[in-house]
């Protein structure tokens, strides 16, 4: 399991706190109802049945659990004070911006943990998340390589 | 394994994604004779080989979860994020294409489709891999959750190997045949490249496929 520090805002802690009991708790139920399944299907050709969705289930529960001990115990919470607007683009804001002068776009800046693109949540690592960190309201930004792609901020709020 | 039987059946089954085309490709960017589930799971594994390397990682794990991270689409169907809100009409195809996937429905909606879609696939792993050895249905379920969460340094960097891949046969259709909205994927590649190595193989990739494209698209 990678050793590293998360970055998270204290909703997203919660929302890992929360996952982490609901798994423990539907492990613990798995494991029994396993045990059962075993007891009664000891027989080697029975094995292929009903015990091996059950052994994947478990299999599945007992990665995420592991997953979600790193994360809590390697997390750290970003403190917005949410009741301000924010002036400068960090870890947990909504940033509404302008691409290429065309069109409009708005993402929340995330650690690498939770970062979906398709979800809109970009990571700090992230070529546009690193040209976006620190900047305020009316500054544009250019990530260039060979293609060329402004990005003019319009307005950030937390999440 | 109880029968070498067993392990016919998993190759037939593992064999038809050797003739299965990536849906991205024929029903959004009608691209012609288009790559195979297979094809692209080649390319992921040997950038894995060869990245993987060079970031001195567990060579072992990252080459095993490139070739198993697709197994499930024997079964799952391969989705592309335009599903909910794709036209049969290919002329609408073409105008939704210019858009990011992610501003044409609401987030919950997005958020849907992502469990929806783990779901099935899961299921579809765990119907693949139900007559192979105890040991190895662990290892192979093990290493597609951790590629799939992005949970482990293996995982996340095979994750982005996958849509390195994605993207490098995209411009290589751009430059073949058109019909791709190239600034667009740079703009995406952008946004999921995290690992400092790819971010350079990025630039690259994106400095190789900036001149125009040699065919004329007029008809």
């Amino acid at each position: 399991m990678e050793e590293k520090k998360y970055h998270l805002t204290k909703e997203a802690f919660n929302k890992y706190k929360e996952e982490y009991k609901k798994i423990k708790e539907e492990l613990r139920k798995k494991r029994i109802e396993m045990k059962e399944s075993r007891d009664e299907l000891w027989r080697p050709e029975d094995l292929n049945c009903d015990y091996e969705p059950l052994e994947s289930e478990l299999i599945s529960l007992e990665v995420r659990l592991k997953e979600l001990e790193n994360i809590l115990k390697n997390a750290i919470i970003i403190k917005n004070n949410k009741e301000n607007t924010p002036k400068k683009v960090t870890v947990g804001t909504k940033v509404l911006v302008k691409v290429n002068g065309k069109t409009t776009d708005e993402f929340i800046i995330v650690d690498s943990l939770e970062s979906n693109p398709f979800l809109g949540k970009i990571s700090v690592e992230s070529p546009v998340g690193k040209a976006l960190l620190g900047k305020s309201e009316g500054d544009t930004v250019i990530v260039q390589s060979a293609t060329k792609t402004t990005y003019k901020i319009l307005k950030i709020s937390y999440e | 394994m109880n029968d070498k039987k067993d392990l016919i059946e998993f190759l037939i089954n593992i064999g038809r994604l050797k003739r299965k085309k990536r849906k991205g490709w024929t029903v959004l960017h009608n691209i012609k004779n288009s790559e195979s589930t297979a094809d692209h799971i080649f390319r992921v594994a040997i950038l894995a080989w060869i990245l993987g390397q060079e970031k001195k990682l567990n060579l072992e794990k990252v080459i095993k979860m490139a070739l198993i991270h697709d197994i499930c689409e024997v079964y799952a169907e391969d989705e592309t994020p335009y599903d909910p809100v794709l036209p049969k009409d290919r002329k609408k195809i073409k105008e939704i294409i210019k858009k990011r996937s992610r501003t044409l429905y609401s987030l919950k909606e997005r958020e849907e489709k992502l469990k929806r879609k783990f779901e099935n696939e899961f299921k579809a792993l765990k119907k693949i891999t139900s007559k192979l050895p105890r040991k190895l249905r662990k290892e192979m379920i093990e290493l597609w959750l951790e590629f799939e969460n992005r949970s482990t340094k293996e995982g996340k960097f095979v994750k982005q190997l996958d849509k390195m891949e994605n993207l490098l046969q995209a411009l290589e259709y751009w430059k073949e045949q058109g019909q791709i909205q190239r600034d667009l994927w740079i703009i995406a590649a952008r946004e999921w490249c995290i690992d400092p190595l790819l971010i350079e193989i990025l630039n690259e990739i994106d400095k190789k496929f900036s001149k125009k494209r040699k065919f004329s698209t007029k008809k």
